[in-house]
């Protein structure tokens, strides 16, 4: 047979046995059986010198042609394979369709997005976060408050006491022999604050507080407050108003607006209550609704943590948590804050 | 509190809308809770007819057809009629076409069962003013034909229920809020005119009543008694009737009603005594005795005690002071001589009583807030002057007197300059002065000084609230107007300072928790006592216990976060929505030792997942609790790893022995538990499944200790070697007590020749191959110099030395 009929035979044959490899050693043993020592390709190639002289040069561009067809189909049949070993480790394609099994996302309860996104606001304007304990005793949550001791706020009525033998060891007291209870406002956190340290302070104070009052659509034995205070020198009510309307347009958006109307606080002077002004927020189908109470600090309140009121000014603010996120999200009933029914949770996954 | 608008006209010239007066009185300070108009509203095309004729509806039984004269503008219409209490000749409202009656009733001409009527008879209800009594409106007194019906119909009043905040006694009563208003509006007050003067009726002097004796001067300041003879007790006039039953007040007679009456002008609360009912003719000011009983007037008898101050005559007690008359020396329809008692009782002893009775009153709501003593003298003159007005009578013994010795004067120093620096803002002086005039706080005294104009104003007795500069800058800016703060940009500086330690563990473990798939709840402090035992011991629950719960089920502090996550687990099976990890961080309160402590807290729980998934992941276990609670751990920046790990032993608790376990103390700082919760417990509450979960709390002021910074350590370059090794141990070794053998023994080994950098559990196994009780823990150990490649040679002789010394020194025996 010519040498050309034979390398056009063996491409043939080459090209369909190494279709038929499935795997690497089936890959490596033809590749063996063309162009390995004894291998038929390399057979044809030793018959070149017994090639006539002028024959050789088409001959050998024969040769060459052949051989590189040869390698071109071993290559393209080893990516082959390697295809086939890749998908063979990746399993069937997924459905991606299908939901993760997994649970989840965690979700930060209403209560604390409210919170945390306060102080935020607050933080970007040098209110650092102050913490304080719950059980309080009668100087920080009222005397330190100028709330005279008649006042009907202390009374067993309105405020839960410990029996007068509890005491709590990490809860200090300013005077021996003080009852315990529990605070009903967090401004018990800007008396221990203010006593720590001299001014300027700037804290935002956000927490439990207690009053004993019956549980009902916005009542509940114990709720969350978040209160400012602030005290330089020449600390006005003009400050403070700004600071408010910064605080709501940042947290409300632009067109949200507040007011003040005067009020009566025994630790303010002047008081006022906080209305704001944002029809665009669901459910709110009144022009103003009630948020907060702020004044400017009372001058017996520094007198009680021993700061001089002819020097030192301040400003003070402070609103239910659970209020502002019923106005913010709608929800309108408070006991739905402390049931964690998950269908509720679930709406605020990673949520503002 | 409740106002009449037409009753504060008499004493200021008020002219504005309702809304309007509504809106001065929220920017004056006095939250407005409901505004309610009596009267009829303005009616438009509703005018005065007279029924000319009466016929019955041709195709209607109930109507009849009537001929109406609306007088000559109008003349006579023709108007279908369905009520059935008037005659030929009354004259009643009509309702023409284009009226609008309340509730957007519009009149037009119509044909009702064919016949024509041009316009509607009204019933008192169609316009508003009142219940329909039995058909149509019959106007009294023949008003003029035609007329507009607001003409004839009295006119209405608006009532403004107010909230008066506990600074402002002077305004629980019309004249207060009048003072207000007139300041709000620039208006003038009058007050009203004082006829009685203290004068004596000669011809009729009495010595029917004689003195007024005070034991307790501390509880009753003042009191002052006025004896009337000749009265004649009936009805009190209409127009009083009328302005009582406005702020809610039911009238009585004209002696009480005069009294309620002056209450609610002046806010000075009265009472009148029947003269004859006096034992002894002198009142005495007493504490009661102890268990001593009065009827009050609203029928109930009432056991005082030794601290309740009352009014009493020689026999017995009459009234219990400032809060409620007894019915034993009332006023009735044969009282011909009155006393009239004017007093100022001290806040906290009526407030007292008034608690300890469970009885309040008008009165003692005043004197709980504060009466004023120097204006007590002017309201029982007034009093006096509206009982001889409407009862007759005259005053027939001089005022007796007890107390009221001290007169007012109060003065405050204020300058403009101080103002402007409190507001932030600038007032004109002029303005701010009159602002002060207008509430009566007159400027007694003005200089000019460099901080602007200096004014002594003088505080009128009834404003006891006022007695420092800030107080006034307060009023300045009420009469000026809140809502005219000028707007400004917030500046600030910065400050040094940090978020408290306490509010960075809770956002760092909520962070920690919510990446991990948990929802964060938050549920109530204040448990029930039995719940507590389950958890702590009796004398912890004892030592958490509040003195005054409100209900029953929320009367301790909680001692844990647990507690209250399995709540939410049963809450959301019991609705069939299925379990998912929960967390909550917040305060919990332990006993320790005789030590009550707050603690800071974050804990987690995991029910087991019921809901059926298409692929099944492993499930949670004990590793997974200890897991995410080292993570909780480390945001308090404890090291849960380094601390020696106990499990929880003994029965009745609240976690599973055998499956939970714990590290720290509280007394030391710091404590966590966390495992699986008893299941017994969980049994009890109804919980299905499993439910593990993990608890960590810390002392704040552990927290308080500033963190170090961190620094950084160097390590080494060169590669380690590795060796396993393998115990056979009992079975019931805690892994942990083994690798501290196994590491105490490769440190000694290795000595100062290199570093024994980890030594791991890689395996533990029992079964086939080990004897009966016994296990294997296999550690992996890792050898490393700091300076050098260490050769396998020096390596093998530390490897065999630790196998030595575990194989001599313990009861292990290493694994070949």
């Amino acid at each position: 047979m010519e040498m050309h009929e034979q390398l056009s035979t063996l491409l043939t044959k080459a090209a369909e046995e190494l279709q038929a490899t499935r795997t690497r050693p089936e890959l490596e043993a033809a590749k063996a059986r063309y162009v390995g020592p004894n291998g038929e390709f390399t057979a044809i190639m030793k018959q070149m010198g017994s090639v006539a002289k002028e024959l050789r040069p088409a001959m050998g561009k024969l040769v060459n042609e052949s051989k590189a067809r040869l390698q071109a189909l071993l290559d393209s049949r080893l990516r082959a394979i390697e295809d086939s070993e890749l998908s063979a480790r990746l399993g069937p394609p997924i459905d991606p369709t299908l939901p993760s099994p997994d649970p989840g996302p965690g979700t930060y309860h209403p209560l604390t997005l409210v919170r945390e996104e306060v102080c935020r606001i607050l933080r970007k304007v040098g209110f650092t976060v102050a913490d304080g304990p719950e059980v309080e005793t009668e100087f920080y949550c009222f005397d330190a408050l100028n709330t005279p001791p008649d006042h009907p706020a202390r009374d067993a009525q309105d405020t839960f006491y410990f029996p007068p033998t509890t005491s709590f060891d990490n809860v200090t007291v300013h005077r021996p022999g003080e009852r315990y209870l529990l605070r009903t406002h967090t401004s018990s956190v800007q008396v221990r604050t203010m006593l720590k340290g001299p001014p300027p302070i700037r804290i935002v104070s956000p927490g439990r507080v207690y009053r004993r009052d019956t549980t009902d659509a916005s009542h509940s034995a114990n709720f969350h407050q978040i209160e400012c205070l602030y005290v330089d020198r020449g600390v006005t009510v003009r400050d403070l108003k700004a600071l408010l309307d910064y605080l709501f347009e940042a947290l409300l958006g632009p067109g949200t607006k507040t007011r003040f109307r005067p009020h009566y606080f025994g630790y303010t002077e002047p008081s006022f209550e906080v209305d704001l002004s944002a029809r665009h927020l669901p459910k709110v189908n009144k022009e103003w609704i009630e948020i907060g109470g702020c004044g400017i600090v009372d001058p017996e309140v520094f007198k009680a943590v021993g700061y001089d009121p002819d020097v030192w000014t301040g400003y003070a603010f402070g609103m239910g948590i659970e209020r502002l996120a019923m106005t913010l999200y709608g929800i309108d009933d408070i006991r739905l804050f402390y049931q964690n029914d998950l269908r509720l949770l679930r709406q605020f996954a990673g949520g503002v | 509190m409740k106002i009449s608008l037409n009753w504060i006209r008499d004493y200021v010239a008020l002219d504005a809308a309702v809304p309007e007066i509504t809106r001065a009185i929220t920017f004056l300070g006095f939250e407005v809770e409901h505004v309610a108009t009596t009267g009829a509203p303005a009616l438009e095309h509703v005018v005065v007819g007279e029924v000319l004729a009466c016929d019955r509806h041709p195709n209607a039984d109930k109507l009849s057809v009537c001929r109406v004269d609306i007088g000559p503008a109008g003349g006579v219409r023709t108007i279908v009629c369905g009520a059935q209490n008037y005659r030929v000749g009354d004259r009643v409202p009509v309702a023409l076409p284009g009226a609008v009656l309340p509730g957007d009733f519009r009149i037009k001409q119509s044909k009702i069962r064919g016949e024509l009527s041009d316009g509607m008879l009204c019933s008192a209800r169609e316009l508003g003013i009142g219940e329909d009594q039995g058909g149509l409106l019959i106007l009294e007194g023949r008003p003029a034909l035609g007329a507009p019906i607001n003409d004839v119909l009295p006119p209405g009043d608006t009532v403004f229920d107010i909230e008066i905040t506990p600074n402002r006694p002077d305004c629980l009563s019309h004249i207060g809020l009048a003072r207000e208003l007139a300041a709000g509006f620039r208006k003038g007050l009058t007050y009203p005119q004082e006829k009685f003067r203290g004068e004596v009726d000669a011809a009729a002097k009495s010595d029917l009543f004689e003195a007024v004796q005070v034991d307790t001067p501390e509880d009753c300041p003042l009191y002052t008694a006025h004896v009337l003879a000749g009265v004649k007790v009936g009805p009190s006039p209409a127009w009083m009737q009328e302005r009582l039953r406005a702020v809610g007040l039911r009238p009585i007679n004209n002696i009480v009603d005069a009294g309620n009456y002056v209450m609610l002008e002046y806010g000075q609360p009265l009472h009148a005594f029947d003269a004859r009912k006096i034992a002894g003719g002198r009142l005495v000011v007493r504490r009661a005795f102890e268990g001593e009983k009065i009827t009050t007037l609203d029928g109930k008898e009432r056991t005082l005690s030794a601290r309740t101050l009352v009014i009493a005559d020689a026999a017995k007690a009459l009234v219990v002071a400032g809060v409620m008359g007894g019915e034993n020396s009332g006023i009735d329809p044969s009282t011909t001589s009155i006393v009239l008692e004017c007093a100022i009782f001290r806040p906290a002893s009526v407030r007292w009583t008034s608690r300890s009775l469970g009885l309040s009153s008008d009165s003692s709501y005043r004197y709980e807030r504060g009466v004023d003593p120097h204006t007590a003298v002017e309201a029982a003159r007034r009093a006096i002057d509206l009982i001889i007005e409407t009862a007759g009578g005259s005053v027939v013994a001089p005022i007796c007197i007890a107390g009221g010795d001290v007169p007012w004067k109060r003065e405050v120093e204020l300058t403009s300059g101080f103002v402007r620096e409190r507001l932030g803002f600038d007032i004109p002086e002029p303005e701010m002065k009159a602002a002060l005039e207008s509430l009566e706080l007159n400027v007694a005294h003005e200089v000019q000084t460099a901080d602007g104009a200096r004014w002594t104003v003088s505080i009128p007795s009834w404003r006891d609230d006022l007695d420092r500069p800030i107080d006034l800058v307060e009023e300045i800016l009420r009469i000026h107007g809140t809502e005219r703060i000028p707007g400004a940009r917030v500046t600030s500086i910065g400050l040094v300072a940090e978020d408290d330690p306490v509010v960075v563990f809770n956002r760092r473990a909520s962070a920690y928790l919510v990446g991990h798939d948990f929802h964060e709840c938050v549920n109530l402090t204040l448990r029930p006592a039995r719940e507590l035992t389950t958890w702590v011991s009796q004398t912890a629950a004892a030592e958490l216990a509040l003195a005054n719960p409100f209900v029953e089920d929320q009367s301790h502090l909680r001692p844990t976060l647990i507690m209250g996550l399995l709540d939410s687990i049963l809450l959301n099976q019991s609705r069939g929505t299925a379990g998912a990890p929960l967390f909550e961080v917040g305060r919990i309160f332990v006993e320790h030792n005789g030590h009550n402590l707050e603690g800071a807290s974050a804990a987690f729980v995991i029910p087991e997942d019921a809901a059926r998934h298409w692929r099944r992941r492993e499930p949670a276990d004990f590793y997974t609790a200890r897991h995410h609670l080292a993570a909780v751990a480390a945001a308090a920046a404890v090291d849960l790893g380094s601390a020696p790990i106990t499990p929880v032993t003994g029965p009745g608790n609240a976690w599973q022995e055998g499956h939970s376990a714990g590290a720290g103390a509280i007394d030391q700082g710091w404590v966590a538990r966390f495992g699986l919760v008893n299941l017994a417990l969980l049994r009890s509450l109804g919980i299905e499944g499993n439910v593990l979960a993990g608890t960590f709390t810390i002392l704040p002021e552990r927290l308080s200790d500033a963190a170090p910074r961190l620094r950084f350590r160097d390590f080494s370059l060169f590669p380690a070697a590795l060796r396993d090794i393998a115990l056979v141990v009992d079975r019931s070794a805690r892994a942990g007590d083994v690798r501290s053998e196994v590491a105490r023994a490769a440190a000694a080994a290795a000595g100062e020749s290199f570093a024994v950098e980890d030594v791991g559990v890689f395996d533990v196994y029992e079964g086939k191959g080990l004897p009966e009780g016994k296990k294997s823990v296999a550690f992996s150990l890792v050898f490393r110099s700091p300076s050098r490649t260490l050769t396998d040679e020096e390596v093998n002789i530390v490897f065999q030395r630790i196998q030595d010394e575990l194989g001599k020194t313990s009861a292990y025996q290493v694994r070949k």
